[in-house]
């Protein structure tokens, strides 16, 4: 292993430079191969070394609300003396307010469920939402649509949040001065009565992409009633997936992965587990053929019986995933080998694999320059040969990050390799007006329109253009610049500011609308309630413009009874049906890709005549938190930690070890990372694993904190560190570097350190397990040589006790997770936040380690500290048969119940945290601070799911298993006076996750999933050594490893 | 000389002795008994309710099951009070010129909820549910009383937690009849205890202690 030079790991050395640390690998790094982080890795106690513990605490703290001593024993002594009183008088009655007239189908306190849909970025997920009376609580995928089979992302699960947001425009107003809806529509009028005149000269619209049939009719209608009107489609994230095949074969076609039957997967700078518009399904379709045990099969590498043993265990044969990426991303972190490699030289990595690819199956016209690959020779020979042997059953993804030609490559690479039609085919995108204008060229023509003052209405309903565009088109000028300007805006951010007239929009679940799937289903978007802050959609906006006299949600029904059924008088039924159901079957049908013409082999020799300078590359990346911004202000989600970084709360500087010691920075330092004359400041993060030369940062970062905001005052400290360098920003704006011409890296940048350090929110520090083996990772040669795969941690016979084992009658919950399906994408952690009011603490809490998320994700760096792999294990309570926490608690607030649940009691837990501290998972989360109630406003309230209690502050919480849900499905199951079946009871986790890696189930019936699983040889017990009989079990994950590689 | 201490003070003494003991005690029990009386858990207190909703009348007189009006109590946590509609089902043709009415009739055609006074209150982390008490044979009689013979209704139980876990200990005394839930004056045909063990069997009657059963 390398050494390592860090500066600024402790005060010490940070207020003294010259202090700098060559660090090598401690003696437990050497022994257990694996670390978490550059400290670790050391064996450094630095900052994050002194969180062994549950929490941080540092001696001679303030406590945050700075009580002197004495006066907090007052405070104590007066509040221990009148706290008994509460109960001496009866509770207030209160009132029972039933409805007026009941609506059918109500039983009032019992859920409902809708199918809907929400579509970001022109991709919609099918959603399936849970009502109580009447206000939505929980989101889940819609379960009967094939594309995401009831999964969701993170971002889905952070709308109820946005939802009841009260930080969202709530009024009309015209620079800065509220206004009625009246003046706002008297406005548009009078200008539309000169647009009518001019036939729409000098009105441009700034809309978001989309795939709905609906918004791209009144788009045209738009158009049509003003020929001379203009509109740009724009989204600072969007991806257009048919750029490669419009470069490549000179027709935008929509590719589409089955990842079911492909053997080998390559994929050049594509996060597809993540980012692209199916990555739930294709994360489900890659991790299916994970937990397939049987390895790659290729002759001469094992006897005979060998291979027929892993045939027999499982007939679908292991995938083998290569990653080609500079940042570590989640996809990076599933793949069997991991290049690292800047984003400017993954086109030229491409090229010399489909070089090596043709000159074995070439492919008629075309014809592959030469190129040198380098120091990855190695790699791309092995690649070829592996894509080679499994054509035709092989997958090659190339990222949206990369340019046109780059992506046109890798359809070529799937021609050659003979992938179309088997693992790949196309289909038509859907079909926009012909004079929408989409992406930077618009946008750069509506600024040279601005420009010499053509402009003279703007609607823009785009998300915040005057932040995520280019930075070089300077959006927020040319916007204040318009003499009419009307956004529709979800917070008062950047192109608020700088319009004149901000109307509220309306939530994605607050509007009706449609959208088409990526499998071509047609899905319905209902609204869940009516818009609290009488918010606008798009649809009611062009309603306005074009003068409209039906309410879109009329339209709708009329073009979907157009659509569906034509000529049927009546639909209301069908219509019903369909909104129950929330989909249409998939109609749309594959095409083949145009012959080949010249446009392939110039996109290639365009890619071959790019020569990679060594200068400092910046590479910047969708956020795995906010996306592009528009999740900047929830803080659910930026709290979140990041999958890799464990970061929250901000984005920083991502470079490697080596990178970093050239540049002379360390974790925590804010550099200044200038390009092209604009510069930010952001903290550094030193990321084994990332791509030398280069510097990762994440974009959608920089706008107002959820936490500057007065409610949050009550339980945040001043900070300790000093002067937070982004004042009230959450993290840096790193658009302001971002360029049309370079959208995702480009060389030239240049890094200097600021002299100031940032303590970062990291939760990777926290929760130590000191060197045990916890998330464990066999080669695949190991498969079917063993019954139990994880050794001595393996689920067989227990650990003897002395206590009397835990016979309980009737079912025996349990989970399992299986790492070889867990992708990190963390959508398990947002959903448990949502289903059980978990609060979030803020950024100063974090740092001292007591945020509240009941599952939390772990991510191990296993290897080498410049080239590491990583592993990702879902922790949550285990619920252990012999759990410690129960025989600390002194008031039997912690107890086990029948089915060998560990329940955690609130109302009787006196907040000693013996249970926490004794607790060897580390899971149990205590509420330090009030952070559940603060001073909630009414709408955030309703975001609380009333089937679970609202912890106080000074209580112990953690996992219950969703305990609410089981009780639900049980009584529900016994009323019907029917058993409950495997499958009934799905805790939010295990709905959440695309790739179904969580089941829960009973351990009664033998033929359970969860007991099925405990039977696999890869099933093992987190810390079985210490006793504790979990209930939660993990399975092993299994790395597929190219021998020629290895 | 008078003595600092006369003889009188060895008995103060040991009264402040015994007091220290016992009047902490004799507090402590007070405030235990007060939480379980009346005073406390509001227990056969008359609730005076905007509209003069009369059950006697009701129940007995027109014989109109808890079922009709208390819907949703087969299906859901809470049995539910009758939306305005309800009672107009009846309302708007009998009595449909009555004063008293008045507060339905505006619910009604104001589509506006009627105020009802909350009678039985459990606390915010008690997860009740009617449903599955009904579906195991426990009679509506059994926690909320003679509702039949209430002009103003009264919570008839302590709805303390002593009260649900004696009940879910022991639930054989409890049981009847599936579709006898709702008579108010049914008895057991035989010794209560063995005649609802059969029941109890019949019904799959396996009631939990397990904390987590009502608090979530």
């Amino acid at each position: 292993m390398p050494s390592l030079k860090i500066w600024g790991q402790d005060a010490a050395a940070a207020a003294n430079p010259a202090d700098a640390l060559t660090l090598q690998p401690s003696d437990a790094t050497a022994e257990r191969g694996w670390f978490r982080s550059v400290d670790e890795y050391a064996g450094h106690r630095g900052l994050g070394a002194q969180v062994q513990g549950v929490t941080k605490v540092t001696p001679g703290e303030p406590i945050p609300d700075s009580l002197s001593r004495r006066s907090f024993l007052q405070l104590l002594g007066g509040g221990l003396g009148v706290a008994g009183l509460q109960g001496c008088f009866k509770p207030p009655a209160g009132h029972i307010l039933p409805y007026g007239k009941l609506a059918a189908n109500l039983i009032p306190g019992e859920p409902l469920h809708y199918a809907t849909g929400v579509e970001i970025d022109g991709v919609v997920t099918p959603l399936l939402v849970t009502c109580f009376d009447g206000r939505p609580i929980k989101v889940e995928g819609n379960p009967d649509h094939p594309e995401n089979l009831g999964s969701t992302g993170v971002f889905e699960q952070a709308l109820l949040e946005q939802l009841y947001d009260s930080n969202r425009v709530q009024a009309v107003s015209e620079r800065g001065q509220v206004r009625s809806d009246d003046s706002l529509r008297r406005g548009i009028q009078e200008e539309l009565r000169k647009l009518v005149a001019t036939q729409g000269e000098g009105l441009r619209l700034l809309v978001p992409p989309t795939s709905s049939p609906f918004l791209h009719e009144r788009r045209a209608r738009v158009l049509e009633k003003f020929p001379k009107a203009k509109i740009v489609e724009y989204s600072a994230l969007g991806i257009e997936a048919t750029a490669g095949t419009e470069a490549g074969f000179g027709q935008a076609l929509l590719p589409r992965y089955d990842l079911t039957k492909a053997d080998t997967v390559l994929s050049l700078d594509s996060d597809f587990l993540w980012t692209q518009p199916y990555g739930q399904r294709l994360a489900r379709e890659f991790t299916a053929r994970r937990t397939a045990t049987a390895p790659h099969l290729q002759p001469g590498q094992d006897t005979w019986a060998q291979e027929q043993q892993r045939r027999e265990y499982n007939s679908v044969p292991m995938n083998r995933l290569y990653v080609a990426e500079a940042n570590f991303s989640i996809t990076g972190m599933m793949a069997d080998h991991r290049l690292r490699v800047r984003s400017s030289d993954v086109g030229n990595l491409g090229l010399a694999i489909l070089r090596a690819v043709t000159v074995q199956r070439p492919v008629a016209g075309l014809s592959v320059p030469a190129v040198d690959p380098g120091p990855h020779a190695n790699f791309v020979q092995a690649v070829a040969k592996d894509l080679l042997r499994s054509a035709g059953r092989s997958v090659v993804f190339v990222g949206p990050r990369q340019p046109p030609e780059v992506q046109a490559l890798g359809h070529l690479l799937n021609l050659a390799l003979g992938n179309l039609g088997q693992t790949v085919s196309f289909t038509q995108p859907a079909a926009r007006h012909a004079r929408i204008e989409v992406g930077n060229e618009g946008l750069r023509q509506l600024a040279a329109d601005i420009d010499q003052q053509k402009v003279d209405v703007l609607l823009v309903t785009a998300q915040n253009p005057a932040f995520g565009a280019p930075a070089d088109l300077d959006l927020a000028r040319r916007i204040a610049a318009v003499p009419f300007s009307v956004y529709l805006a979800d917070y008062a951010d950047q192109t608020a500011e700088k319009a004149r007239w901000v109307l509220p929009a309306a939530h994605p679940l607050e509007t009706w609308g449609d959208a088409v799937a990526a499998d071509g289903s047609h899905v319905v978007l209902q609204p869940l309630l009516a818009p609290l802050f009488d918010g606008k959609s798009e649809a009611d906006l062009i309603g306005l413009l074009i003068a409209e006299a039906s309410a879109p949600h009329e339209l709708l029904y009329s073009a979907w009874h157009k659509r569906v059924a034509p000529g049927v008088p009546l639909f209301d039924d069908t219509w019903a049906g369909l909104l129950r159901k929330g989909f249409t079957i998939a109609d749309a049908q594959p095409v083949t890709l145009p012959v080949l013409g010249n446009a392939a082999s110039d996109a290639l020799n365009k890619i071959a005549q790019q020569h990679a300078t060594a200068d400092l590359e910046l590479g910047l990346y969708p956020s795995y938190q906010v996306h592009d911004g528009r999740y900047a202000r929830t803080g659910q989600l930026l709290e979140l930690p990041d999958p890799v970084t464990k970061l929250t709360w901000t984005n920083a500087a991502l470079v490697s070890p080596k990178t970093a010691d050239k540049l002379g920075i360390a974790s925590n330092d804010v550099v200044e990372l200038t390009l092209r004359g604009r510069s930010i400041q952001v903290p550094t993060i030193v990321l084994p694993g990332h791509a030398d030369d280069t510097v990762s940062v994440a974009l959608g970062f920089g706008q107002v904190s959820p936490l500057d905001n007065e409610r949050w005052s009550s339980f945040l400290a001043p900070s300790a560190a000093g002067p937070n360098p982004e004042g009230k920003l959450a993290g840096a704006n790193a658009y302001a570097l971002r360029h049309s011409d370079a959208p995702w890296f480009t060389t030239g940048l240049k890094v200097q350190k600021t002299g100031g350090t940032r303590e970062l929110a990291l939760s990777q520090e926290h929760w130590t397990m000191e060197g045990r083996e916890l998330a464990i990772e066999v080669p695949a040669a190991l498969v079917g040589t063993t019954e139990h795969l994880a050794g001595e941690h393996s689920t067989n016979e227990p650990i003897p006790s002395f206590y009397d084992p835990v016979k309980p009658e009737g079912f025996k919950w349990a989970m399992a997770i299986d790492l070889a399906r867990c992708t990190g994408c963390s959508a398990c952690v947002m959903a448990c936040q949502t289903e059980n009011n978990i609060p979030i603490v803020g950024e100063e809490q974090v740092k001292r380690g007591r945020e509240m998320h009941w599952l939390r994700l772990d991510r191990y760096f296993t290897g080498d500290l410049d080239d590491p792999g990583a592993i990702t294990q879902p922790v949550a309570c285990v619920h252990c048969e012999n759990a410690p926490c129960e025989y600390v608690c002194p008031v039997n607030a912690t107890v086990h119940s029948d089915e060998g649940l560990n329940e955690m009691i609130y109302n009787r837990c006196v907040g000693t945290r013996y249970c926490s501290n004794n607790c060897p998972y580390h899971v149990r989360r205590f509420n330090y601070l009030n952070y559940s109630y603060g001073n909630k406003t009414d709408v955030e309230k309703m975001a609380v799911n009333p089937e679970v209690t609202v912890r106080s502050r000074g209580v112990m919480e953690k996992c219950t298993y969703c305990v609410q849900r089981i009780e639900r499905g049980r009584i529900g199951a016994r009323v019907q006076g029917r058993d409950l079946r495997d499958g009934d009871i799905k805790t939010a986790c295990q709905t959440a996750c695309p790739t179904q890696a969580i089941s829960f189930g009973t351990l009664s019936d033998p033929n359970s999933k969860v007991s099925q699983q405990r039977q696999d040889p890869r099933s093992y017990q987190l810390l079985k050594e210490v006793g504790t009989r979990p209930r939660t079990t993990h399975l092993v994950r299994v790395k597929n490893k190219n021998p020629e590689l290895s | 000389m008078t003595p600092l201490f006369p003889r009188w003070t060895n008995n103060a003494y040991r009264v402040a002795l015994l007091s220290l003991v016992l009047v902490p005690t004799a507090l402590l029990t007070v405030a235990m008994v007060w939480v379980r009386s009346p005073f406390r858990t509001g227990q056969d207190q008359p609730v005076v309710q905007p509209v003069q909703f009369d059950h006697r009348h009701h129940v007995t007189d027109e014989g109109i099951d808890c079922r009709y009006c208390h819907q949703t109590v087969e299906k859901g946590a809470s049995a539910g009070l009758p939306p305005a509609s309800l009672c107009m089902n009846c309302h708007a043709q009998v009595w449909n010129k009555s004063d008293k009415l008045a507060p339905i009739r505006a619910a009604y055609f104001n589509d506006t909820p009627v105020p009802w006074n909350r009678v039985h209150r459990l606390p915010d982390f008690v997860y009740f549910n009617h449903s599955i008490h009904l579906a195991k044979g426990v009679g509506c009689e059994t926690c909320h009383g003679r509702i039949d013979q209430m002009a103003e209704v009264a919570q008839a139980q302590p709805l303390t937690m002593q009260f649900c876990i004696e009940c879910h200990r022991n639930p054989e005394a409890h049981l009847r009849p599936k579709e006898l839930v709702t008579s108010m004056t049914w008895v057991a045909p035989e010794d209560p205890t063995l005649y609802g063990a059969k029941l109890a069997a019949d019904y799959h009657v396996h009631t939990r202690v397990s904390c987590t059963t009502c608090h979530r």
